[in-house]
């Protein structure tokens, strides 16, 4: 490489994307690390269920860019985040680890979600302001609203994240959080993850609109269109959505274009109501890959560096799950225990 | 975006573009609603009637002019406020009036009461007393007529409050999703009980609530019947002709409080008196008198002949059995022959 190379490589990394954003180069690689984590979790999982090791799991493969780039702009341990059951990448970033979601899919005593009692993909961690959620669609909706009422109640400068799917947006609870994170300009970043599927339910089957972001002006705040396979726009987007949350100017809701490139869970055969050319075509729009592209591009990834991490994170992953194999499940004497909330 | 707002908060002077007959047909209906209610309030007042009552009074031109763009054959659906829908629809007054009262003549054999008041024969679909609970079932019966491949419209009328409840959601989005031939109309009376348009609503302008499901919406002057019926109207053959279903919003106003037992102090006096002075009725009859279609003897005829059906209809209520005892389990399953 001659030197004028050299310089234009270190001048474009100065202007790059990130450093506009205010991003260190050592806060995208980590995400790089999250999105791989998230990823690496997932396939580990659905190897895991076909072992028969574990029962259920429902996948966040593909949704990984809106995912990481998003809880990169929220406040760990600050900012309260419902996430929905496809967010594995949002609770790693929130400080989930690995061990903790692998004792969730094998139901075990120390599940800090809920001590092996919830389905896998209910994300739950008080200490970490993570909320759990119900299993039925869209139930989070008024809860956020809910807790971002208490928020500015409290006059805590917190701001409240919660996760859902297209098909949550035609559930009537999610029409009521809305209205009423509206009404009272509540500090709520409403995220939507618009895989294109609820199920097997397309969005021209379950709605007439083709940008959900218009429903944003029924409610009198700003919807905001963002590609959710762009990390980096993803983070931009929630991090404007927060700043404007604690400025006290009300929610935004964000939609995030992705898409699920696994079935929906793993007792879905999607064979059944879409096409491999659609999968295949998406698949060739990973989030991950292209965020891999943009880091090669400004020189803070190499294959060396990028086997390192993915050796870790396997590393990690495989630990998480000898560990978790190996803790106990939870005793029949603690069968009513966390029915209630006891103080 | 297929929207607009017809209305300024200020309501305008009533237009007239109609012939005589169907405006002396509007003002009829309009004063039965007027005198009928009155009526009710006094019955109430005494003990009369039981349960809740919510009065339709300054809300006349609203009910005129939509229940009057729908066919016999359509289906109308409105909330518990609910006695000026069913009359113009078709119920007889008698039959609504032996409803308030709790008798086996009225028109829901006196199950119902005020709340509930409901004649299939007439398509008047009934009164809901749950908040926006009417949304998903009018637009069901849209969607079994698109089964069916016939004609109808389903009306589906609700208050301002409700559009903040999940089944409005729900239901406009499927309607549009489906194209079912329904047509929403929403009465804006500016209150939900004691509650302002703007602290249970993120808009304040409901017509805009229909962006979310890319449907037709329109805000219009509720005080004008004539203005009404137009909206209603392409509404109505937009959903016969094309499958397209709309939100109508009707800025309107209740001159009484929420029910009988709400005394209104949510409101001050100035604003009351502004709105009574947009009366739908003696608007509609000045517009008429000063364009020379109606004289004073053509109103003390249309308020005697009403006065003489409104009394005649508390003498049958009054003189109408009680549903019997034996009677009680009644119409509570569908039952099919022979059993
Ligand atoms: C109220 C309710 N109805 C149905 C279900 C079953 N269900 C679970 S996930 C799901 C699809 C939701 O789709 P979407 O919100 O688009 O999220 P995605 O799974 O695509 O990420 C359904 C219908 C449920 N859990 N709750
Ligand atoms: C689901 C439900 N919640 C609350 C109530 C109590 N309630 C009866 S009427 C009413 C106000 C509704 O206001 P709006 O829809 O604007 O209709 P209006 O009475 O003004 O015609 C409320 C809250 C109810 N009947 N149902």
């Amino acid at each position: 490489m001659d030197s004028a190379e050299e310089t234009a490589v270190v001048e474009s990394h100065q202007n790059s994307r990130h450093a506009e954003l205010g991003l260190s180069d050592e806060t995208v690689v980590e995400m790089y690390y999250r999105l791989v984590q998230a990823r690496t979790v997932d396939e580990k999982m659905w190897t895991l269920h076909r072992q028969g090791k574990i029962h259920f799991i429902i996948s966040c493969r593909g949704q990984e860019g809106i995912q990481i780039g998003s809880a990169f702009a929220l406040r760990r341990g600050e900012d309260f985040v419902m996430p929905y059951y496809r967010d594995t990448g949002v609770a790693l970033v929130l400080g989930m680890t690995p061990r903790d979601l692998m004792l969730s899919v094998f139901a075990r005593e120390a599940d800090p979600a809920s001590g092996g009692r919830q389905m896998p993909g209910h994300f739950g961690y008080p200490r970490l302001r993570i909320i759990t959620g119900s299993s039925p669609v869209a139930t989070q909706l008024p809860q956020a609203a809910g807790v971002a009422l208490a928020s500015k109640i409290k006059g805590e400068a917190a701001v409240t994240a919660v996760y859902f799917g297209d098909g949550a947006t035609s559930k009537g609870d999610w029409h009521e959080g809305l209205n009423f994170a509206g009404i009272h300009k509540l500090p709520v970043v409403f995220i939507c993850e618009n895989n294109g599927y609820a199920i097997s339910v397309p969005q021209n089957k379950q709605m007439a609109i083709r940008d959900i972001a218009d429903r944003a002006a029924g409610y009198g705040f700003p919807g905001i269109i963002v590609d959710g396979n762009d990390v980096l726009a993803s983070y931009t987007v929630t991090k404007q959505a927060v700043q404007r949350a604690l400025k006290g100017d009300g929610p935004t809701f964000i939609e995030a274009k992705t898409f699920r490139v696994a079935p929906h869970s793993s007792d879905d055969d999607d064979r059944r109501y879409r096409s491999r050319e659609e999968v295949e075509e998406w698949k060739r729009r990973d989030p991950i890959e292209r965020f891999k592209r943009y880091l090669e591009e400004v020189n803070l990834l190499d294959d060396s560096l990028d086997q390192r991490i993915r050796e870790m994170v396997l590393e990690e992953v495989n630990e998480a799950v000898d560990f978790a194999e190996k803790s106990p499940l939870p005793s029949r004497e603690d069968l009513m225990k966390y029915v209630y909330y006891n103080s | 975006m297929k929207q607009r707002s017809q209305a300024s908060a200020q309501p305008r002077a009533v237009s007239l573009p109609l012939d005589k007959e169907t405006l002396l047909h509007f003002l009829n209906k309009m004063i039965l609603i007027r005198r009928v209610e009155e009526k009710v309030a006094e019955i109430y007042t005494r003990a009369k009637a039981g349960g809740f009552v919510h009065l339709n009074i300054g809300e006349e031109a609203a009910i005129v002019g939509a229940a009057s763009s729908l066919a016999d054959r359509d289906y109308l659906f409105t909330s518990y406020r609910d006695h000026g829908w069913a009359l113009v629809k078709g119920v007889a007054p008698r039959a609504v009036m032996a409803e308030l009262y709790g008798k086996a003549t009225g028109c829901s054999k006196g199950r119902g009461g005020s709340m509930h008041l409901f004649d299939s024969k007439v398509r008047f679909m009934g009164g809901y007393a749950i908040v926006g609970g009417m949304i998903p079932i009018a637009t069901g019966t849209a969607l079994a007529v698109t089964y069916r491949g016939t004609d109808e419209v389903a009306m589906c009328v609700f208050g301002e409050g409700a559009t903040n409840i999940g089944s409005f959601h729900e239901g406009l989005n499927v309607a549009k999703l489906w194209q079912l031939p329904v047509v929403f109309v929403c009465t804006n009376n500016l209150y939900g009980m004691g509650t302002a348009v703007r602290r249970a609503s993120s808009v304040s302008e409901i017509y805009r609530k229909a962006c979310a499901y890319d449907m037709v919406a329109e805000r219009i002057d509720g005080m004008d019947v004539v203005a009404t019926r137009d909206a209603c109207l392409r509404a109505v053959e937009r959903a016969r002709k094309d499958h397209e279903p709309s939100l109508v919003e009707l800025v309107t106003y209740r001159f009484r409080g929420h029910s009988m037992a709400d005394p209104a102090r949510y409101r001050t006096d100035d604003e009351v008196r502004w709105w009574r002075e947009r009366d739908p009725i003696s608007s509609l009859e000045q517009k008429m008198k000063d364009s020379g279609m109606l004289t004073q003897q053509e109103i003390d005829d249309i308020e005697a002949a009403v006065s003489r059906v409104v009394t005649e209809s508390v003498q049958y209520a009054e003189s109408s059995p009680a549903p019997g005892l034996d009677d009680l389990y009644k119409d509570v399953y569908v039952q099919s022959e022979g059993q």
